[in-house]
């Protein structure tokens, strides 16, 4: 059986891992919840004792699964009876895939389309509606089981959206398309009519372990307790999150209770919270504590605990001196403090105001490099084949990123047989070998990697073009590429387009990381500095419940911050004909003994 | 769960072949060449993981050779099994795979391999309008073995055989209309090939003709290590650790005793004089190598086996052949029991002719009493021994007919009552009938003793080379065994012949007749009201049925021989019969009056005398190339050899030709330019009425003139 060292996990952890049966933690942030996660599914693995059960674990993201999934192999555990991705990942692999045949939408084949598809065909629908003004954003739309639910808060607008979702799905009906949402709808169709699905999967799944269930929507919930009620008990299920990080409640994301899930599920759960923080000092464990939505008691555990944190809170700034500012914290937290550049975050709302910032402080600050998704030059979808295959030329083959890059050649092997070319002797090595064997002498990142795909096609014997679903993703993936790239050089990264951007990508942090506020998501820094903390972005003006929403993203922000924490409620954001956007009010609202900093 | 069919579509020999399986053990039988190694192959392909390469790598040469051109035809090998259940977690892996999902639950599986040409190539002609016929011949000639692909699905509700579905699917390349729809669900949903289904079940493969003491040899083929690992794990640390104290001391016991140290010195010693104490290695002993490790040591255990009477025990290699593959056999049957304890949920093993490797009598046994739960077993044989013990109902009979082979199920569509009447009629003897490629039924002795000798005599060809089995049934209960020939069953021809037993004596009731002759009448007249009945049953059983049909003696067989025309063949043997001159001068006045009433009385006092097996064996030293054929034995015969090639009649008349010439009384010329005719008519020449006109013409007295002239 597998087991630690007594200094890799504290007591609360140990006790969520050792505790039989179902569990529902509660994991306040820096808590140590992935490490948790990573331990609990090591453990269930090296306890298995039929190689017909699964492990399934579901996680916000894929890169979260990736990590999990490398860490587990590091700890020297068999992975091969572990199934890690996202739900979506799930649904399609479980239930799409194998089971597509009962379900008359999936029956003849079919292909899923990444965002960037959805938001082309979505605009070109909106710019055909007469009468009312729609953009791609205004479609954005989700499923519960009992329908669609749209986005947009305008309900005027509602029936005009309807119309191009009608004619939408249409057009992926016939094209044998499916997308994102989609992808849960059938999965959620076909469990329902055919129980037996659950019967099977429930007695194939040892465990479902869910990440950030905060985050999980109301047809994900129908699913996976479709799953763990067949199972009738003999599935256990372990869930992780923190209700007061849910920041996802626009795309439907709730907090279930445990008690609610555990009622859907038939199990009973027993409930357990993680609520030593690890990451941060006390002081901001203490400032982002007044913005719990749900109580929780945090105590600040780690080495950090002492630190004489710098949290501030500025409402002076004005937006054209915003750049000068962020400059100064920038300055004052890498050259004073001497944190690392690559431990200081930037986080802003909305992507837009993010992206001419980003060109601001590369200006600005010519010795520093950023990293965000600003600077992604090429549309990171995971389920598109060249995105995967991307992964393996823009790495160098090197020690430490041997298991990772054999991971991916997996997972290309697999895109192949997905869309029917069978090498048979093509296996891991000799793809990474193929693929090393290459040079490409050129510096534009996609003419790159089109020479490069071509290259390897010819290697390998493979033709693209007869091949509809590479085809497709072929496109995709340099159409996408290629928008995004004009758009970062419109607006300044003129050196967006060089391969050596490309391929810091996957070099992993070495600058400051520019981000969302979803974007931050699990991540930690030293230094986080937030702007656009203004109410309308923080909350989104279309949350529902306004103070709750916006607590969550405060409270989101503020627990990334290990040491130090700037806040800035910039003036002179023009709100058109209601006058300039104002400070987010639970934030202006707050009591805090915030630092001043010496200018 | 267990194998409930299996159907072949285009593969090797089979054009379209439905394989019906039931729980337990299952037989499949025929000649040589008719398929057995290429329909186990087929199994193997989905289920045997050391076959999984060869699944992706089929060729040209797979396809069905009667397709022509295989170009755009799809290859397809479909399994089915039964008695599976979503509520067995055990099996809920493999069902995720393959579990059909009807009316709300899984009761059936399906797995299937399915090679076909790529999707590029199904579009290509798919693009092709109706009745384009040069359009998909150019579409054809352009496709090559590298456009195929093998896919595996599972999920499907489809019958591959059904020719409508093969056009669904595939397309009708007469009338050349492709499907547009390039992703059919009735094809199943595709498993990818990481989710190997071979690896959810226990498949074990016994080839006929193996080397079974090399594969003792083998570490990797040993079943004996195999059982012996998977107990290996369990071994409780404490109670082995006495026998690992025990062989550590044993070990170093060797190693001290005085002599392997003194060799060790020498050695030592050796070295460092050859090699000097530069070069030498710097240390050097010599221990033993008995592991103390259970895994290891466990794996050092051999099976010894006493055979026969005597006290010795032997290793394999020791062993009869029968003997050591008994014990294989037996061995890998425990190792399904061990499996099936650790979490397999379903074991096949299929045996290639077992008759190769074991004593039938031993086999017998072996297949009466296995009966492990969950366990399947499919056997081909080619012995009617084993035959005998399978149920029928359990047996698959494949035939050929060209390249073509077919696979039929003797019972499909009996009723038990039946199926238990065919049962107790095949024993070994009677179960020739299954291997035979075509059937002649007759109820007694003397038919199964004359009619192979007169068609010997007469043809110079014996019933095997006409590919006629020959079965007594040994009474006039035909129709249980018959009923197996139908086109739903054994599509082979079969033939029955039976006496009509028609009265061949005044049967009117006269008031002067003694009680004797009244009795005689009585008799003679209930038999002949039973024989119309038999008549109109059988009549009734073959019409419609193109496989099977009967032919009736008048009378009965010795009775209908004598009005043939064969009296002389009889009056041979009176002297054989009776001792007393004046009976055999009174049976052969009889035998020669020419009156029914009279031969046929005598001719069956002396078959009742004699004893009818007797009286027919006595009959065929006396019968030759001359003797009379009655007509109706002749229709059997025909009937089911069909059809007479143009070689056979060939044969026959070279027969004929070399009795003649034998016989000295014709001129050599004769015979010779007969020889050339019957040369031409070999090679085509002349046809077969040609030959006959010929033979007439040349030897207008010879009797095969009666028999060609009705053909």
């Amino acid at each position: 059986m597998f087991v630690w060292n007594e200094k890799d996990l504290n007591d609360a952890q140990v006790a969520a891992i050792e505790q039989p049966g179902s569990v529902f933690l509660v994991a306040c942030p820096g808590s140590g919840k992935t490490r948790t996660l990573t331990y609990k599914i090591a453990r269930l693995l090296s306890e298995l004792k039929s190689d017909k059960k699964r492990i399934v674990a579901i996680t916000y993201t894929h890169r979260a699964a990736d990590e999990i999934h490398e860490r587990i192999e590091q700890l020297g555990v068999d992975t091969s009876q572990l199934w890690i991705g996202t739900i979506h990942s799930f649904c399609l692999e479980w239930i799409l895939k194998p089971y597509g045949i009962y379900h008359p939408a999936l029956k003849h084949g079919f292909r899923v389309i990444n965002a960037h598809d959805t938001e082309c065909m979505h605009e070109e629908l909106c710019g055909a509606v007469q009468g009312t003004m729609l953009t791609s954003f205004d479609c954005a739309y989700y499923f519960k089981p009992t329908g669609v639910v749209l986005t947009c808060n305008r309900t005027e607008k509602h029936e005009a959206i309807k119309g191009v979702l009608r004619s939408y799905w249409k057009t992926l009906r016939e094209e044998r398309q499916v997308d994102f949402e989609l992808i849960l709808f059938y999965a959620y169709q076909l469990i329902e009519k055919n129980p037996s699905i659950s019967v099977l999967l429930g007695s194939i799944f040892e465990c479902v372990l869910v990440d950030e269930f905060q985050d999980t929507r109301e047809i994900q919930y129908a699913i996976l307790a479709s799953i763990l009620k067949a199972s009738k008990g003999a599935a256990s299920a372990f869930v992780v999150g923190d209700p007061n990080q849910a920041i996802y409640g626009s795309l439907g994301g709730y907090a279930i209770t445990a008690h609610d899930f555990g009622t859907r599920c038939g199990i009973a759960f027993k409930e357990m919270d993680l609520s030593d923080n690890y990451r941060s000092s006390s002081r901001i464990v203490s400032y982002f504590g007044n913005y719990n939505v749900l109580p929780a008691k945090i105590e600040a555990v780690g080495t950090n605990r002492n630190y004489p944190s710098v949290v501030s809170f500025d409402q002076d700034t004005h937006r054209d001196a915003l750049d000068v500012e962020l400059v100064k914290l920038i300055k004052y937290n890498v050259e004073t403090l001497g944190i690392a550049p690559h431990e200081v975050c930037i986080v802003a709302p909305w992507w837009v105001h993010l992206a001419s910032m980003t060109r601001r402080l590369v200006a600005a600050l010519p010795a520093y490099s950023f990293d965000g998704p600003g600077m992604v030059p090429f549309a990171r979808d995971v389920d598109n084949f060249w995105y995967k295959l991307a992964r393996i030329v823009l790495t160098e083959a090197s020690p430490q990123l041997y298991v990772r890059r054999m991971r991916w050649a997996g997972e290309v092997i697999a895109g192949l047989g997905d869309a029917g070319i069978d090498i048979p002797e093509l296996d891991r090595k000799t793809l990474l070998r193929a693929c090393n064997a290459i040079t490409i002498a050129e510096t534009d990142g996609l003419v790159f990697l089109r020479a490069f795909f071509d290259e390897l096609c010819v290697a390998l014997g493979i033709d693209r073009h007869a091949c509809v679903s590479l085809q497709e993703h072929h496109d995709a993936f340099f159409g996408s590429s290629q928008k995004r790239i004009d758009r970062l050089v419109n607006e300044g990264s003129a050196a967006i387009a060089e391969l050596a951007m490309f391929k810091k990508v996957f070099a992993g942090r070495t600058g400051i990381t520019v981000s969302t506020i979803h974007g931050v998501k699990g991540a930690e820094y030293d230094a986080v500095i937030a702007y656009g903390l203004l109410e309308g972005m923080v909350p989104h003006f279309s949350d529902s419940d306004q103070v709750d929403a916006a607590k969550k993203l405060i409270y989101v922000v503020s627990s990334r911050a290990r040491k130090n924490l700037h806040l800035i409620s910039e003036r002179g954001r023009s709100r058109g004909w209601s006058g300039d956007y104002q400070p987010t009010e639970v934030l202006a609202g707050c009591a805090f003994q915030y630092d001043q900093l010496s200018t | 769960m267990h194998i409930s069919r299996l159907q072949l579509v285009n593969y090797r020999n089979f054009e379209r072949a439905n394989v019906v399986f039931n729980k337990g053990v299952n037989t499949i039988i025929g000649e040589n060449g008719s398929g057995k190694t290429n329909l186990f192959r087929a199994l193997r392909l989905l289920l045997d993981d050391t076959l999984l390469r060869s699944a992706y790598r089929l060729d040209e040469n797979d396809f069905h050779r009667g397709l022509g051109d295989w170009r755009g035809h799809w290859m397809i090998i479909s399994l089915e099994f039964d008695e599976v259940s979503q509520d067995e977690a055990i099996q809920s892996l493999f069902l995720h795979g393959t579990g059909n999902i009807a009316d709300g639950v899984i009761s059936k599986a399906t797995y299937n391999l399915i090679f076909r040409p790529k999707a590029a190539i199904r579009q290509s002609l798919a693009d092709l309008t109706a009745g384009d016929t040069a359009g998909l011949i150019k579409a054809r000639s352009k496709i090559t073995i590298a456009d195929y692909e093998t896919i595996f699905t599972g999920k499907s509700p489809a019958d591959f055989l059904d020719p409508a579905t093969y056009k669904q699917l595939v397309g009708d390349f007469d009338a050349v209309e492709f499907p547009k729809e390039l992703t059919n669900p009735a094809i199943g949903g595709i498993i990818p090939g990481m989710l190997s289904i071979s690896r959810e079940v226990c498949f074990t493969f016994v080839q006929a003709l193996r080397d079974v003491v090399a594969d003792f040899q083998n570490n990797r083929t040993n079943p004996l290590l195999t059982l012996l690992k998977s107990r290996s794990g369990e071994i409780d640390p404490q109670s082995f650790e006495p026998i690992g104290k025990l062989v550590k001391d044993l070990n170093d016991a060797i190693v001290d005793l005085p002599d392997v140290g003194t060799i060790r010195a020498d050695i030592r010693e050796t070295i460092t004089d050859a090699a000097g104490g530069t070069y030498s290695p710097r240390s050097l002993s010599i221990r033993s190598g008995l592991p103390d490790e259970p895994d290891r040591l466990f794996q050092s255990l051999k099976l010894f086996v006493g055979e026969s009477e005597e006290q010795h025990e032997g290793g394999i290699h020791e062993l009869s052949l029968g003997g050591a593959n008994l014990i294989y056999l037996t061995l890998k049957l425990l190792e399904f029991k061990y499996q099936k304890e650790k979490e397999s949920f379903a074991n096949f093993l299929v045996i290639e002719e077992p008759e190769a490797h074991i004593h039938t009598h031993i086999q017998k046994t072996l297949f009466d009493r296995l009966n492990f739960d969950a366990t399947q077993i499919i056997y081909s044989t080619h012995s009617t021994h084993i035959s005998e013990v399978s149920n029928v109902e359990n047996i698959n009979i494949l035939g050929r007919h060209g390249g073509r082979c077919e696979v039929f199920q003797p019972s499909a569509g009996l009723d038990t009552g039946q199926i238990g009447n065919i049962q107790r009629y095949l024993d070994a003897v009677r179960s020739n009938l299954l291997f035979a490629k075509s059937v002649v039924l007759v109820e007694g002795d003397a038919e199964e003793i004359l009619i192979p000798i007169l068609v010997k005599k007469v043809f110079g060809l014996s019933l095997d080379e006409l590919g006629i089995s020959l079965i007594n049934i040994r009474s006039t209960g035909f129709e249980n065994v018959a009923v197996l020939f139908h086109d739903n069953r054994i599509r082979k021809r079969c033939a029955i012949i039976t006496d009509l037993d028609r009265a061949f004596i005044d049967t009117t009731v006269d008031t002067l007749d003694d009680e004797e002759e009244a009795a005689a009448k009585k008799k003679a007249l209930g038999s002949q009201v039973a024989g119309l009945r038999r008549e109109a049953a059988l009549k009734l059983l073959c019409d419609g049925n193109p496989w099977l049909t009967a032919h009736f003696a008048d009378h009965t067989f010795e009775v209908d021989f004598v009005s043939a025309g064969n009296v002389d063949t009889i009056v041979s043997v009176l002297g054989d019969v009776y001792k007393d001159a004046s009976t055999i001068a009174a049976s052969k006045a009889e035998l020669e009056s020419s009156d029914i009433a009279c031969f046929g009385t005598r001719v069956l006092t002396m078959a009742r005398y004699a004893g009818k097996g007797w009286f027919a064996i006595i009959l065929g030293r006396m019968i030759t190339p001359e003797t009379v054929i009655p007509d109706y034995i002749l229709d059997a015969i025909f009937k089911v050899h069909v059809p007479v090639s143009v070689q056979t009649w060939a044969s026959v008349l070279d027969y004929r030709l070399s009795l003649l010439a034998n016989s000295q009384l014709h001129p050599d010329g004769d015979i010779a330019a007969m020889r050339v005719q019957i040369g031409r008519y070999r090679r085509g020449e002349i046809d077969f009425g040609g030959v006959r006109a010929e033979m007439l013409k040349a030897f207008p007295a010879d009797g095969i003139n009666t028999i060609l002239a009705s053909f």
